[in-house]
């Protein structure tokens, strides 16, 4: 594998490659002693490197409360968010949740129900909209409890 | 998981939703944003229309979220205060902090407030290489680009957080 950065003078995007671990260690040789002779890359080299660190260092974000058990409990119907409600993207995503709706309500159906009722019932008790779901069946599920955050 | 090992949503809302808000939001920049781009991933996992290879369940993930990301903000373009130059390279606007910002000391707050201001693509490498963890071969699998624009995108996204912290 050639162990050249293209024809420019300095090392571009090899800098991030180089920090990546993302060089066969070939190229990383001739990059690293590139940047100990070069000011610039070197230069480059430390911003680029601090962008990383912080980047590396930023926190997981946790959801509002009870994000997650609202989903879970509305058997994953869109919350639908203030927000949401303004956008174009909207039209698709209602249409989508009213057509599992639809299926799930309006179709006559003359296959046995399966599973059966009484098992369904007992799956989704806690959840009165989960059960005119097809999609659920799919998956049963009961309250969470936790998340294990 | 279910028994085909396919991820059912609902694994993935108990057991990976941290993972999963964490990628939304550092993708979107706002809690409303996250919000909604975690119900899109959810529900297309519900609906079955991402294909799940066993391997990384959080790399599965972070591809659809990215993604649908992706296709939400190509679609939309709408948001007038994250329009960016054409010229890429051109220097993004230092945070209000930005004179308070030294070397290794820099807020989360400040640092997400730049890594929003990037341009989507750029945003959508850096968050994939340095919040989730892929390496480029990954992320040129799940963004659907040769390794070298991965590459490109992760320095210049760097570059120019770098800059608007500086």
């Amino acid at each position: 594998m050639s162990t050249r950065f293209g024809d420019s003078a300095h090392l571009g995007d090899a800098l991030s490659a180089l920090l990546d671990g993302e060089l066969v260690a070939a190229q990383e040789e001739v990059a690293r002693a590139h940047v100990a002779r070069c000011p610039d890359c070197a230069q480059e080299l430390v911003a680029v490197r601090d962008a990383r660190t912080w980047l590396r260092a930023l926190p997981p974000v946790d959801p509002p409360f009870g994000f997650y058990q609202r989903i879970l409990l509305d058997g994953g119907r869109p919350q639908f968010p203030a927000n949401l409600r303004r956008r174009a993207g909207l039209a698709a995503f209602g249409a989508a949740a009213a057509a599992v709706t639809v299926l799930g309500v309006g179709s006559p159906s003359t296959r046995p129900v399966s599973p059966a009722v009484p098992r369904l019932v007992e799956a989704h008790a806690t959840s009165a909209s989960v059960g005119a779901d097809l999609l659920s069946k799919l998956a049963p599920v009961g309250v969470p409890v936790s998340f294990g955050r | 998981m279910s028994g085909s090992g396919v991820p059912t949503w609902e694994d993935v809302a108990r057991n990976h939703g941290r993972f999963l808000y964490t990628v939304a939001y550092r993708l979107t920049g706002n809690h409303d944003d996250a919000q909604d781009l975690v119900q899109e991933v959810l529900l297309r996992v519900r609906r079955g229309l991402e294909t799940y290879r066993p391997g990384s369940l959080e790399g599965w993930l972070s591809r659809i979220t990215t993604n649908t990301f992706l296709d939400e903000t190509r679609r939309r373009k709408r948001r007038p205060v994250d329009l960016l130059p054409e010229e890429s390279d051109r220097v993004v606007p230092p945070s209000l902090a930005a004179d308070e910002a030294l070397a290794g000391e820099v807020l989360p707050d400040d640092v997400q407030d730049a890594l929003r201001r990037l341009p989507d693509d750029y945003r959508a490498a850096v968050v994939m290489c340095d919040v989730v963890g892929l390496s480029y071969q990954e992320i040129s699998e799940s963004l659907g680009v040769p390794v070298g624009t991965v590459r490109s995108r992760i320095h210049r996204g760097r570059a120019l957080l770098r800059k608007a912290l500086m």
